[in-house]
């Protein structure tokens, strides 16, 4: 592999680690709202 | 049955996305002129693509709480949740657009950021949605909701223009692939791996944004109960 390909696959996997560190990120927090709403329903 | 039905659509959801990986990295060829850092569009698009949606969710919501405040209360609680979770998905799916599509242009271009028409209108459009959420976190008082509904209709006016952005002016941002000028569009062999992404994707967001709407209505609901706790106290 040249250099050129090495940095663009190198700039894809930041790319696609991005998006799910975002969706998986935002699903935990997500889940984390969830449960305290269903804690304080039980209230 | 509904928590099964639930469960298979989670599996089936999680497929999607692995098969539209597999056909991202494995299937579709790498472009001739960009090689690798091509296969990003099979996740910026769908998730653009998705952003716009779940704004339209959101200004329909916005719509129907402000058609239904006064007359049917409860219809339009269920409204503005959808309006929430819709704007805040939306948002989530827009951030990714915001993050992917700098990455590609710092490979493509040598710039991760340019004040083109494309990019601007994109990154007002995160900001108006953001100022939604703010909006909706900080207020207080009877007000908020119509406030945000109605800042949740201007926003949606930004979809369309960003979506013309690079049909009407001449951007540095590509020219659109699908719906463009004559002698856009993809070759045959890529086009699959970018309709199954954008299945998968709107698989994958539609999951959080069901999940965002039950955790809304779970919130009225305990504000309702609270409220009616402190009356009969």
């Amino acid at each position: 592999m040249d250099q050129a390909a090495i940095l663009d696959h190198q700039f894809r996997v930041a790319a696609y680690i991005a998006t799910w560190v975002i969706q998986l990120g935002y699903l935990g927090w997500l889940g984390l709202k969830w449960r305290a709403a269903k804690r304080d329903g039980k209230r | 049955m509904k928590k099964s039905a639930i469960l298979v659509y989670v599996v089936l959801t999680v497929a999607l996305m692995a098969w539209g990986y597999y056909q991202a990295i494995y299937v579709a060829p790498n472009d001739a002129m960009q090689g690798e850092i091509f296969r990003i569009i099979y996740y910026h698009v769908p998730s653009a693509s998705v952003a716009f949606l779940f704004f339209a969710i959101s200004l329909a919501g916005s719509i129907g709480y402000l058609a239904f405040r006064r007359s049917h209360p409860e219809r339009a609680q269920v409204a503005d949740a959808w309006a929430l979770a819709g704007a805040e998905v939306g948002v989530v799916f827009c951030t990714v657009v915001l993050v992917t599509g700098p990455i590609w242009g710092r490979r493509a271009w040598g710039i991760w950021w340019t004040w083109d028409a494309r990019l601007t209108t994109t990154l007002v459009l995160w900001l108006i949605y953001v100022s939604y959420l703010l909006l909706r976190r900080f207020a207080a008082g009877p007000q908020m909701q119509t406030l945000a509904a109605v800042l949740g209709i201007f926003g949606a006016l930004d979809v369309p223009i960003v979506y013309m952005s690079n049909r009407w002016w001449r951007t540095q941002h590509p020219a659109p692939v699908f719906g463009g000028a004559q002698g856009s569009g993809m070759d045959p062999s890529m086009v699959g791996a970018l309709m199954w992404n954008m299945l998968a994707w709107f698989a994958w967001g539609i999951l959080i944004l069901a999940l965002r709407y039950r955790v809304e209505r779970q919130n009225q609901a305990n504000a309702a109960a609270e409220a009616h706790a402190a009356l009969t106290a």
